[in-house]
């Protein structure tokens, strides 16, 4: 069996056992629970058409389960540099690359969790219109796309961290810098705006499912906005591929 | 073959040298106390030689397998490390399994050694608790345990017996002496406790900072210096040097 499959099959253990990642499960489900209550009986929210609700759902769906799966990444190499377990993995003969694989991929099922707790409640907003097939494969695909490229981005950033504070605060900060962007009204309109968007990888894909679910276009009209989620996934592994043995060390500093 | 072998190896952080030009070798089989006051090397000369840090200058075998083969090496040897970690959650059957499965073995195999290894150390009937519940002494033992899954050629036990209480220290000592006679494996033993090293070390090797200051025999390095008794010959070696 591939030693990046051990690693994976302990660290979801961990992770599922040990509690961590059902109480950020039911988090994510208690705040999706009062966006889905807010839209479908608010007097304000639920003005909303109901494909604005859904898209609505979708994007704090995305943003949030994207949160939870960093929270997770930013603690899996600084984390156990800072328990003081990280030595025992290291000295034995697993690559280091397989060690970063199996911590993403443990990782990821807490994003994967995110999107099953989803589905029941883009059901109950998007379920007597065409738009619930849609936001299914739009969470799954270019959800995914995005949860995968920011994983990385804080795995990068636990690996580059002696402490685990620093190692969150940083991955945190990098999301709400990266979020930002998406609560301003009106981005892409201007060319400066426009690139913008495009060169950050949460907001050109939020921006994708927006085009899909409020302007209607179609799949392929606004794909180069998944050029950016797609080259942070892309840079994110080449960077551990080629570099993980500097990377995943018992100390960050030039030891 | 020699168990270990460097030559001339250094390890320097910006400008300090932590590890300067160390020499020696290890037989089969032998039980080697690495003796220093603190700050003296030990634990870099540990972390060199188990891979764990890449030598400024130098070069060195373990168990037959070169510097080169980080990979290849780590498959031959175990390490207790200083201050090891355990993941609280998982039982010690849990985490004996986990590194035996990381050293290639199958899960039937690694079950197999899992629950001997649990056995030898005496803590089978502490198998399916969780690690947080266990004292110092039997997180030591598991460590132990665990740097024997994949029943190392040359074993590392870094300060084995810091923070036990003397049952403790006996039963460690007792431990690290079955691991070279049972197994065959070379031991290195890096400690404080000269007691210790006199109880269980067949050679020594008494580094000061970063250098090797004398090796041999216990018996060779105390003439060597017109001691009597081993604590004399360490006093005598590190404070020559010192102001």
């Amino acid at each position: 069996m591939n030693r990046w499959v051990v690693v994976a099959r302990q660290e979801i253990r961990d992770l599922w056992l040990g509690g961590r990642g059902p109480t950020l499960v039911f988090a994510f489900s208690v705040l999706l629970s009062a966006m889905t209550y807010l839209s479908a009986t608010n007097r304000g929210l639920n003005f909303l058409e109901q494909r604005e609700a859904v898209n609505l759902t979708l994007q704090v769906a995305i943003a949030v389960g994207v949160l939870a799966t960093m929270v997770v990444a930013a603690d899996a190499i600084s984390g156990e540099r800072e328990r003081h377990t990280l030595e025992a993995l290291l000295l034995t003969p697993v690559p280091r690359r397989d060690i970063a694989l199996g911590k993403l991929v443990s990782t990821l099922t807490l994003w994967a969790a995110c999107v099953v707790v989803s589905m029941p409640y883009l059901w109950v907003l998007g379920r007597s219109t065409a738009v619930l097939g849609q936001a299914v494969v739009l969470i799954a695909l270019v959800g995914t796309l995005v949860a995968v490229g920011l994983t990385g981005v804080a795995l990068l950033v636990s690996a580059l961290s002696d402490s685990n504070k620093t190692s969150l605060a940083v991955s945190l900060f990098v999301l709400l810098a990266l979020f930002a962007p998406t609560q301003l009204p009106g981005m892409p309109k201007s060319w400066v705006g426009d690139l913008l968007v495009r060169v950050n990888p949460l907001a050109s894909g939020m921006h994708y499912l927006s085009a899909l679910m409020l302007n209607r276009h179609t799949w392929r009209q606004d794909l180069s906005y998944l050029l950016s989620p797609a080259l942070t996934v892309l840079l994110t592994t080449t960077v551990f591929v080629i570099a993980a043995p500097r990377l995943i060390r018992l100390t960050r500093a030039t030891s | 073959m020699v168990a270990i072998e460097a030559a001339g190896l250094s390890k320097r952080y910006r400008d300090r040298l932590a590890v300067d030009d160390l020499s020696f070798t290890a037989e089969p089989g032998e039980v080697l106390g690495l003796l220093g006051p603190n700050g003296a090397g030990k634990t870099t000369t540990i972390r060199l030689l188990t891979t764990l840090l890449r030598p400024s200058a130098g070069t060195f075998s373990v168990a037959g397998v070169p510097a080169s083969e980080p990979g290849r090496l780590r498959q031959r040897i175990g390490v207790l490390p200083e201050s090891a970690g355990y993941p609280g959650q998982q039982t010690g059957r849990e985490y004996l399994l986990y590194h035996a499965r990381l050293f290639g073995l199958p899960r039937t195999e690694a079950r197999r050694i899992a629950e001997d290894l649990l056995d030898q150390v005496g803590l089978a009937e502490r198998a399916g608790s969780r690690i947080a519940t266990y004292s110092r002494g039997m997180r030591q033992r598991l460590g132990i345990a665990r740097a024997l899954v994949n029943d190392p050629a040359v074993v590392f036990l870094d300060e084995p017996t810091l923070g036990l209480d003397p049952a403790g220290q006996r039963q460690m000592l007792a431990l690290v002496g079955e691991i070279a006679l049972r197994r065959r494996a070379t031991v290195v033993l890096s400690t404080h406790a000269l007691a210790e090293v006199e109880s269980a070390c067949s050679t020594v090797l008494i580094l000061d900072r970063g250098r090797a200051l004398a090796a041999g025999t216990i018996a060779d390095v105390t003439r060597s210096v017109g001691a009597h008794r081993l604590s004399e010959a360490f006093l005598a070696l590190t404070e020559a040097g010192r102001p």
